[in-house]
């Protein structure tokens, strides 16, 4: 229930659009009937209004004029004009009812979602007798409102009405300015509504009355019909919900208390019974739900079992695994987890460390799980039991301890790997093949006529000199540096040389490589070399003209040097591979390939060399980062094979300025360079009997059926799993997961970190839904989709995506329409109800969106790489950025940074006005509205505020507004410095800038040929259905 | 040639001579507790060659042996295929070496003195105490430094240490590696001999046990049936009456 008041209180907004669904009421008669979609969440609405005092009348009524907004539809609002007419609301309420009985149980919990609903439907009924249509109004902006309400039917409301509202529905078509005026309304129409609810409560009776016939609580049904809309659910919601409760209130007070108090407790019992979420197909796309609070970890299973190891570590997609295989076929989601193994602990929750050399760590001698808290003692501390396999296994001599009475270690307060789910043990000689490697670094530098140009090379060596002094390892870092055009130069580093000693080799067909050592060097021996190298670096190309890029004879030369350590490889590179081997050809820029069966071919590496590189990288613990700063295409696809499968990662700046983009390069450099990293790595991870990890996802390479190697891996790299049941039927009551990393940390030691979690064994597929993790479901979907379109179309990639929630949906709603007799609501459950939101925001996001047009071949695929790595929430902020205004924050001194709020990702949020951000995580947009005050736009751009924005760089000024918002930028950077927000200015209007940076990316847009959160949704319910 | 920055830039159109590739002399250099046989530090030049792997392996079986707490001298030579394994055992920690046949001893021999000598100075404290494998990893930066010192015998540097003539290693003693690592093996099974023999003694002593008592038993089994059926008659005679 929590989740959802959030929710309805958003919807109070919604419920205009609800409203325009009120004006269903009549609809919620037919309209919920026939028409699934309008019905729904406002029926719940309604329940809850029984509590509520009279009021509450008046805010249905706006959600009345909601429901009006929400006639968009064309279907709800003919109704609803005819609704204007008493009859079909009568006709209505019969059904509605209905649909309200089933819909309070699960929602009414949250009395909130009813009001709104019902107020929708009052407001119609209302609206057909004076008064009530007033209030419908209010929230509509069009305090004229009465006539508002009905005014869809109405006339002269009827247009405002249809502005405002349509703001939420039509939005998507059009008039951002409309939304603005909008919102606004819909406060005062609350207002309203409260002073008009006196009339109200008449339509209602009368409403009762008909909906009587079908059932006692009718009235209060007839208002949930109306809402219907799938408002309800939204977190938005709440506020509504308090409004529509207020609403209830009324009704209560008018014509039929008492039932109404009966409804309300139906209701609420109802709703406590069952969680289900349920939306009406009407549409108030303001109470729709909106992840606008980011991701939020699951907590039932850490409350379930304390001694799991973090969700930042280890995230299920549901943490009730299924019991059986016909159950998990029913879940129609993924099955797995999301890993990120070394994800960030804030101060005092890092991982323990254990050193078990003594007694050789503890594990199960048949499935060689590490010991952790869920193993059990017995035979008075003389055996243990392994939690995954089960097998009785000895415990050493020099580990014993004595159990307490309870059968518990008497030392276990002492010992971390018997209390937290996170641990970390050191390894002893067996874990190692050799002695653990030093940190490595050796930087791969295009010095071709493009690269000098761009100024990547400046910043680039500026860069690496300043972050001598932070690489991990100290004292034994070892760096080196090749650089390449159409011959490859290696540089000798000896550190008894006063000036590096350049080589050139230019026969490429036959690489070798000059000198056997001193190429990669110890940073603290050569420290004045290599600082001598990078100061001179910039100028010596200086007036290099060769415009050939040796790229593939370069990384053999590389893969050489480094072949003896392993390490980290950086390569800059600049322009399209052309000589030796490994040569690219310029393919992506054919239009006629999309759409056709070799369209997936063009996001696949054309040449074998690169995977073949890749493995053999793998293999000696080389670990590449590509930085991509072409200005022209330069086949990502196949360069980020090298990164893939070494478990590296992609960068990519199109055409990279040193002036514009080399803040970003810089920043992000740096955090390459200097973040915790752990070498020479593997990673596998165990689970119990009867479960099987059946394929991974990420950057890595699989070494055997189920051992990642991982050259290199860092804080910000996640990787995902699925999971498949071997067995028919799991017999044990709980599973367990446990993940081991097997790394080099850069002081030298070698460690093992271990999580372990545990979750609990299902039979029935209402759990699962209900401990479903939004966001781990979305990550794997992510991946799982952006691995498709590597093998199919980009339609078909986005289809089957689709199509899995609409299955998904469907099973679910098998489970509960039925019995709550759901009609023809759109249900879903309480932790999925930001799923079809993130469903769409990801069949929009860079990979998967569109088509030829509308993303170039290199972004998609640099996108792709990126975001197969990306730990869950970086992810969902890329899906869903936050967007903030700021003008009102920036003029008021005392607003604090935690005082903004994020916005729905909608053009009707822009106000002329404005000042607003963008933040996806991977850069900041800043949105400067056509009218706002000059006075913003003189503090924060100085004299450039009248000049093209593209060319402006934000800086601080001297100005308390510009230092506010560097410093809130700032604030936000330093929240996840993963990526580096760069900054792009846009001013309202300018053409296709504006488009291309922000309007393309606000996903509940209807945008080029794909839908708008509103009728993506409406697709959806459309599709689970049929055949329901 | 110079580059406009100054450095010297200098083209390589062919393949490295020879001696310029492979005049790796030392092959490998490892320091480790002779107590328990728990590695300290390494150099960085053990290659991937599984060749080279093999003889890591020889060398860690030396280890292994030297914790089994035989006694072993404190400087020695064993041969092992076309290379040798030179070594010193001083303060319980033994520095170990790799080299070439045809590398001079006595360079080896020096190479290790240095190595044992700065190790003692950073290190020396904390050997007892070092609880994790490669505890004084960060050593491998002086042995990475000290070993291209050596690296080349013709070096001015090192034909003059050869000659110098204050350094003995005649007297060091040369074996082959199958008879160092072949002591260990034979003490190993006559050991497990001997244990055999302890637990088959025992086995033989249970079973004489074992004999006797059938033994007995077939000796008076005959005699007590025969006394038991007839006390059986006078009880039932007795019983009857």
């Amino acid at each position: 229930m929590g989740t959802e008041n959030p929710g309805r209180q958003q919807f109070p907004p919604a419920r205009p659009v609800a409203t325009p669904f009120s004006v269903a009421p009549p609809q919620n008669m037919m309209p919920f009937s026939s028409s699934g979609p309008v019905v729904g969440s406002e029926a719940s609405g309604f329940r809850p209004i029984p509590p509520g005092a009279p009021q509450p009348m008046v805010p249905s009524s706006t959600h009345v004029v909601g429901s009006q907004a929400s006639g968009f539809r064309p279907s709800p609002i003919t109704r609803f004009s005819d609704p204007s007419v008493p009859s079909p609301p009568t006709a209505n309420v019969p059904p509605i009812a209905g649909q309200f009985q089933r819909f309070p149980a699960p929602h009414f919990p949250s009395t909130v979602q009813a009001p709104l609903s019902h107020a929708p439907p009052i407001g119609q009924p209302l609206a057909q007798p004076p008064a009530p249509p007033v209030s419908f109004r209010p929230r509509p902006q069009i305090p004229p409102v009465p006539m508002g309400s009905p005014p869809q039917t109405v006339n002269p409301a009827v247009p405002s009405l249809s502005a405002p509202y349509s703001s939420s529905d039509s939005m998507y078509q059009a008039p951002r300015p409309n939304f603005q005026s909008s919102f606004p309304g819909y406060v005062r129409m609350q207002s309203n509504a409260d002073s008009q609810a006196p009339p109200i409560p008449p339509p209602f009776p009368t409403h009762q009355g008909g909906y009587a016939s079908s059932a006692p609580p009718p009235s209060s049904y007839p208002y949930l019909a109306q809402p219907g809309g799938y408002v309800p659910h939204p977190p938005v919601a709440a506020p509504l919900g308090m409004q529509s409760r207020d609403q209830m209130q009324h009704f209560g007070s008018g014509p039929p208390s008492g039932s109404i108090q009966g409804l309300m407790e139906d209701f609420s019992s109802l709703s406590i019974a069952s969680v289900p979420g349920s939306i009406d197909p009407g549409i108030d796309s303001k109470s729709l739900p909106r992840p606008l609070e980011g991701d939020v970890e699951p907590k039932l299973l850490a409350e379930m079992y304390p001694m799991n190891c973090d969700p930042r570590y280890l995230r299920l997609t549901t943490s009730a695994i299924p019991s059986s295989q016909s159950l998990s076929s029913r879940w129609h989601l993924p099955l797995g987890a999301i890993i990120c193994p070394l994800a960030e602990a804030p101060d005092g929750e890092e991982v323990p460390v254990v050193n078990f050399t003594s007694t050789g760590i503890i594990r199960c001698r048949r499935c060689r799980t590490y010991v952790n808290p869920f193993v059990t003692f017995t035979d008075s501390g003389r055996k243990w039991r392994c939690n995954i396999c089960s097998l009785l296994n000895d415990v050493p001599g020099e580990y014993f301890a004595h159990l307490d009475a309870s059968g518990i270690r008497i030392d276990l307060d002492q010992r971390p790997e018997l209390t937290k789910g996170s641990v970390e043990f050191v390894a002893p000689t067996e874990y190692m093949m050799r002695p653990p490697m030093p940190p490595v670094y050796f930087f791969l530098i295009d010095v071709s006529i493009s690269a000098v140009r761009s100024g990547m090379i400046e910043i680039v060596a500026q860069t690496i000199r300043s972050c001598l002094d932070e690489l991990p390892g100290f004292p034994r870092t070892q760096i080196g540096f090749a650089t390449f055009d159409s011959a490859i130069h290696f540089y000798n580093m000896k550190s008894s040389l006063t000036q590096p000693q350049m080589m050139v080799v230019s026969d490429l067909d036959d690489i070798f490589v000059p000198l056997p050592d001193d190429l990669l060097v110890n940073l603290s021996e050569s420290r004045s070399v290599v600082e001598a190298f990078l100061d001179s670096l910039p100028s010596m190309f200086n007036d290099n003209a060769n415009v050939e890029s040796a790229f593939g004879p370069a990384l053999k030369a590389a893969f050489m040097v480094m072949n003896q350590l392993g390490g980290k490889l950086l390569i800059f590179q600049n322009t399209l591979p052309s000589l030796g081997v490994g040569r690219l050809k310029l393919r992506g820029d054919d239009l006629r390939v999309y759409g056709t069966d070799k369209e997936n071919m063009l996001r696949l590496p054309e040449d074998p060399f690169y995977k073949q590189m890749a493995a053999e990288l793998t293999k000696y613990q080389i670990s590449v980062n590509v930085y991509a700063l072409s200005d022209k295409y330069t086949d990502i696809a196949s360069l980020g094979t090298l990164a893939k499968y070494t478990g590296g990662q992609v960068y990519y700046y199109p055409s990279f300025q040193s002036a514009i983009h080399g803040e970003k390069l810089r920043n992000e450099l740096t955090r390459d360079l200097t973040r915790e990293t752990a070498w020479e790595a593997v990673m596998r991870i165990r689970c119990g009997k009867g479960v099987r990890f059946s394929s991974y996802h990420g950057n890595f390479m699989l070494r055997s059926t189920d051992l990642m190697a991982l050259p290199a891996v860092d804080c910000d790299k996640a990787y995902a799993a699925q999971l498949s049941l071997e067995d028919t039927l799991l017999t044990t009551p709980t599973v367990y997961f446990q993940v081991a990393l097997l790394y080099t940390a850069s002081c030298g030691e070698r460690r093992i970190r271990v999580h372990t979690a545990a979750a609990p064994v299902v039979a029935d597929l209402g759990e699962m839904y209900r401990q479903a993790d939004c966001g781990a479901i979305v990550s794997l979907f992510s991946r799982l989709a952006i691995e498709k379109t590597l093998s199919h179309k980009l339609e078909d990639a986005r289809n089957s995506l689709q199509l899995r929630i609409v299955k998904a949906l469907k099973e679910y709603r098998n489970l509960y329409a039925v019995q709550h007799r759901l009609g023809g609501r759109m249900i879903y459950p309480e932790s999925l109800k930001f799923l079809p939101l993130y469903g769409l925001a990801l069949c929009r996001s860079k990979p998967l969106r569109g088509g030829y047009a509308d993303a170039s071949l290199d972004e998609r695929c640099s996108a792709g790489y990126t975001m197969v790595a990306l730990p869950v929430k970086k992810l969902l902020k890329l899906l869903y950025p936050s967007f903030i205004r700021l003008d009102e924050y920036l003029l008021k001194a005392s607003a604090q940074v935690d005082d903004l709020k994020r916005l729905p990702l909608a053009a009707e949020n822009l106000d002329a006005r404005g000042l607003y951000l963008y933040d996806d995580g991977f850069r900041f947009v800043i949105w400067f509205g056509r009218a706002l005050s000059p006075d913003i736009a003189m503090n924060l751009l100085g004299a450039d505020f009248a000049a093209e924005l593209l060319k402006v760089n934000l800086k601080e000024r001297d100005k308390e507004m510009s230092r506010k918002l560097m410093s809130t930028l700032e604030k936000f950077r330093e929240s996840d410095r993963s990526y580096y927000q760069q900054c792009h200015l846009v001013r309202q209007g300018e053409q296709p800038i504006e488009g291309f940076l922000l309007l393309s990316n606000l996903v509940e847009d209807q945008m080029g040929g794909s839908n708008g959160y509103v009728d993506w949704l409406l697709q959806i319910h459309r599709q689970v259905q049929q055949n329901a | 040639m110079l580059a406009s920055n100054g450095f010297v830039r200098e083209n390589w159109q062919r393949r490295l001579p020879f001696w310029a590739r492979s005049r790796e002399m030392v092959k490998l250099t490892m320091i480790a507790r002779v107590t328990d046989g728990l590695p300290l530090a390494e150099g960085l030049d053990a290659g991937r060659d599984p060749q080279d792997e093999f003889y890591k392996q020889q060398a860690k079986s030396i280890f292994k042996n030297f914790s089994k707490g035989q006694n072993e001298p404190s400087r020695m030579s064993i041969e092992t295929g076309p290379y040798i394994f030179h070594y010193i055992i001083e303060g319980r920690v033994c520095y170990l070496t790799m080299c070439d046949r045809s590398y001079p001893k006595k360079l080896a021999f020096q190479y290790l003195e240095e190595l044992k000598n700065e190790f003692q100075r950073v290190n020396g404290d904390q050997i007892e105490t070092a609880a994790r494998p490669y505890a004084f990893i960060k050593f491998d930066a002086f042995i990475q430094k000290t070993k291209k010192l050596y690296l080349d015998s013709r070096t001015q540097r090192n034909i003059s240490k050869l000659n110098d003539e204050l350094y003995e290693v005649q007297q060091i003693m040369t074996r082959n590696v199958q008879e160092v690592l072949g002591v260990g093996e034979k003490l190993d099974q006559v050991s497990e001999m001997s244990s055999r023999l302890t637990s088959e003694s025992r086995i033989y002593a249970d079973k004489a046990r074992d004999l006797n008592r059938q033994a007995l038993i077939r000796k008076w089994a005959p005699v007590a049936i025969v006394i038991a059926i007839v006390l059986l008659l006078f009880w039932v005679k007795n019983k009857i009456w």
